[in-house]
């Protein structure tokens, strides 16, 4: 009851025409980057951090949220009716949103999609305001022993589910909390790895790490496999609509329904999976599981609503971890814990306690967000898959200055500019040899909190590391953190036994 | 062998890398207190779990010519739905690449001097043509009104102090914002 109550006071809270505003200016954002290719969810997000600097935190977090939230539906429409995905999220919905499409019918794709969004959206926002509150109190009673091993897990599961291969995932990780390490150290106020240099020993900023390896790292990978010239060659001036399934339609795809909301919360909660292993998931679950498994692939409405409705239930899912226990399950919740950090608010446990209305404010905001969205994309589709026409040099020139203001504002600090330009070019030789960006950000941002609850259980347990071992809750997650690394090698050599076998 | 040595070079630069950080993490200062665990402790556990996964690839590519790898499931799972195969297919256009580098630190080494506005209006326009976009009259606009555009939001609206540049170039600068009716 409490909860409805704070949340009716968030909706208040939102519903101010400042607020409001920011809400819509963050939707059409984030749709706009979604649309975009060459421009990814992340990525747009990280662009619009810098202008949360002078914002209130309020309206900060609800305009990254907003951008998170559409990002996850914008790029649907070009998918559907272009085959032009705009993010890897939306690679599912050219099996069978685009040939549905094909066969006649992109107005009822693209309502199919929308459907699946809102209902994805609406169940996420209800589970994460009904969870979020039990999940940060039953927090409140962990000490740095199990601290540390949710941490260690949820570094394992960015290394085990994320792009690229698992060693590679793994050095990208232990860059990253290598590179957190730099500066004087917290502890004992020794200086680590800063070689005389003034602007090393205040440490390196994972906003610069965040914006020069996905900013500049994505644009300098793209101009070297050339950008396209005019942006897209296809027929934006077309008619476009978007028609509703009916009621009964829905109803028979109720099992759909939840069946891939559920995968969607489930895989937002565990960090490093995020949206597009939700949507990729909830696809193959309804290929395995669905009534119309066999079918997939020839432009059915469940092929279109198992990997929408995951796409956008992951988001509640991973606002879960983050605002409970500080912790990013991706790189779109890393930047909003960052604009959480700049603004000089930690979330985890004690976020409840200190900050219970402003928690619920968010709350509001991304359930007014998967309504403004859908509105957005229902009535603003032509205007939006006509940013397919700008020129991708044109587009790209300015995010490069968006990455350079971003991370000049943050410090006024023009040195920071040639360290973004060094995690740009590390960015771009990341995704030149393979190896995945996110586990290097998220080590940045989790270093110092795994150093610090690494080294306070160390010295509450007279250096004893196997406290870790010898208490349940942190023993049970340390064993599923060496899970989430083992068990996908086990089973990718299984798989190459099997296939070397026959 | 050349295959596996090239498969092995970023794992061999990493692992170098990580000795010489070893050592630098070695001559770490800090009042040592007896059965305490210094600032040293954490970043050298760091290197030497990064150490042991360059060595293991190190052995696997080059040693063994093995090239089996396991994916992320993300990875996976991309490559399993064929995703990937557009990416992989299209050109490469390293000299851009490197154009593109080169203009972006002068960029960011003359900022400084020649003020936000005429640094990034030759950034822009340049950029463009790097990027292989001929629309001149486009290429023109785009780079004035985008330097204006973002000096205006910038300055006026989100008050970020951005560089002026030096003698005679700030004159331009300084005109401008008095223009925005920034002071």
């Amino acid at each position: 009851m409490d909860a409805l109550i704070h949340l009716g006071d968030g909706f208040l809270q939102v519903l101010q025409p400042a607020n409001l505003l920011v809400l819509c200016i963050g939707l059409v954002l984030g749709m706009l980057v979604a649309v975009l290719p060459g421009l990814t969810l992340v990525m747009g997000v990280v662009l619009a951090l810098p202008f949360t600097y002078t914002m209130e935190l309020l309206p900060a977090i609800i305009l990254l949220t907003a951008m998170y939230v559409s990002g996850t539906y914008g790029g649907a429409f070009t998918a559907i009716l272009f085959r032009i995905p705009g993010e890897p999220i939306d690679v599912p919905l050219l099996w069978d949103g685009y040939t549905m499409a094909r066969k006649g019918q992109p107005a009822k794709a693209l309502g199919w999609t929308l459907f699946a969004a809102l209902g994805g959206g609406l169940i996420t926002t209800m589970v994460m305001v009904l969870a979020s509150a039990p999940v940060a109190k039953f927090a409140l009673t962990f000490s740095s022993p199990e601290y540390f091993a949710i941490i260690v897990f949820g570094l394992a599961s960015v290394v085990s589910l994320g792009g690229g291969s698992i060693t590679n995932a793994a050095i990208s990780l232990m860059l990253g909390l290598l590179i957190a390490t730099v500066g004087v150290d917290s502890i004992y106020g020794s200086e680590r790895f800063a070689f005389g240099v003034p602007f090393l020993q205040d440490g390196i900023e994972y906003l610069l790490v965040m914006v020069g390896a996905y900013g500049l790292g994505e644009v300098f990978t793209r101009l070297e496999k050339g950008f396209a010239g005019d942006g897209t060659t296809a027929d934006t001036d077309r008619r476009i609509s978007t028609e509703f399934p009916t009621l009964a339609e829905m109803l028979r795809l109720k099992m759909t329904f939840l069946r891939s909301s559920l995968v969607g919360i489930v895989v937002g909660i565990i960090p490093g999976a995020g949206a597009t292993v939700a949507s990729f998931v909830a696809y193959g679950a309804e290929g395995q599981y669905g009534k119309r498994g066999k079918e997939l692939g020839s432009g059915i409405a469940e092929g279109i609503v198992a990997p929408q409705t995951a796409a956008t239930s992951s988001v509640g899912g991973a606002m879960i971890p983050l605002l409970t226990m500080g912790i990013p399950g991706s790189g779109a919740t890393a930047i909003i814990l960052g604009a959480f950090l700049l603004h000089g608010m930690q979330p985890g446990p004690q976020v409840f306690v200190t900050s219970g209305p402003f928690v619920y404010a968010v709350f509001a905001s991304i359930f007014l967000g998967v309504i403004g969205m859908c509105i957005i994309g229902y009535f603003a589709i032509k205007p939006l898959v006509k940013v397919l026409e700008l020129p991708e040099a044109v587009v790209s020139a300015f995010v490069v200055l968006f990455c350079f203001i971003g991370a000049f504002a943050a410090r006024n600090n023009l040195s920071d500019l040639y360290v973004i330009m060094g995690f740009g070019i590390l960015g771009y030789l990341f995704e030149k040899f393979s190896f995945p960006i996110a586990p290097m950000v998220l080590g940045v941002i989790l270093g110092p909190l795994a150093e610090s609850s690494f080294m306070t259980m160390m010295v509450s347990h007279g250096n004893d590391w196997t406290v870790l071992m010898g208490r349940p809750i942190s023993a049970t997650v340390m064993v599923l953190a060496v899970i989430a690394l083992v068990y996908p090698i086990q089973r990718q050599l299984r798989e190459r036994t099997k296939r070397n076998g026959t | 062998m050349l295959n596996r040595l090239l498969r092995a070079s970023p794992y061999v630069v990493v692992q170098l890398a990580a000795i010489y950080l070893y050592q630098v993490a070695g001559r770490i200062e800090f009042p040592a207190a007896p059965g305490r665990i210094g600032p040293d402790f954490w970043p050298k556990s760091i290197l030497v779990l990064l150490g042991l996964v360059c060595v293991y690839e190190i052995i696997k590519n080059l040693l063994i010519g093995e090239t089996f790898t396991a994916a992320g499931l993300l990875e996976k799972l991309m490559k399993d739905s064929g995703a990937n195969e557009a990416e992989e297919k299209l050109r490469s256009y390293p000299l851009l690449l490197a154009g593109g580098i080169v203009l972006t630190i002068i960029y960011v080494a003359t900022i400084d001097k020649l003020g936000f506005f005429l640094a990034t209006i030759g950034y822009l326009a340049l950029f463009m043509v790097i990027g292989r976009y001929r629309r001149w009259g486009v290429i023109a606009i785009a780079s004035v009104l985008g330097a204006l555009g973002l000096m205006f939001i910038f300055m006026k609206v989100v008050y970020v102090s951005l560089p002026l540049g030096v003698e005679p170039f700030s004159a331009v600068s300084l005109w401008l914002l008095a223009t925005m009716g920034v002071h």
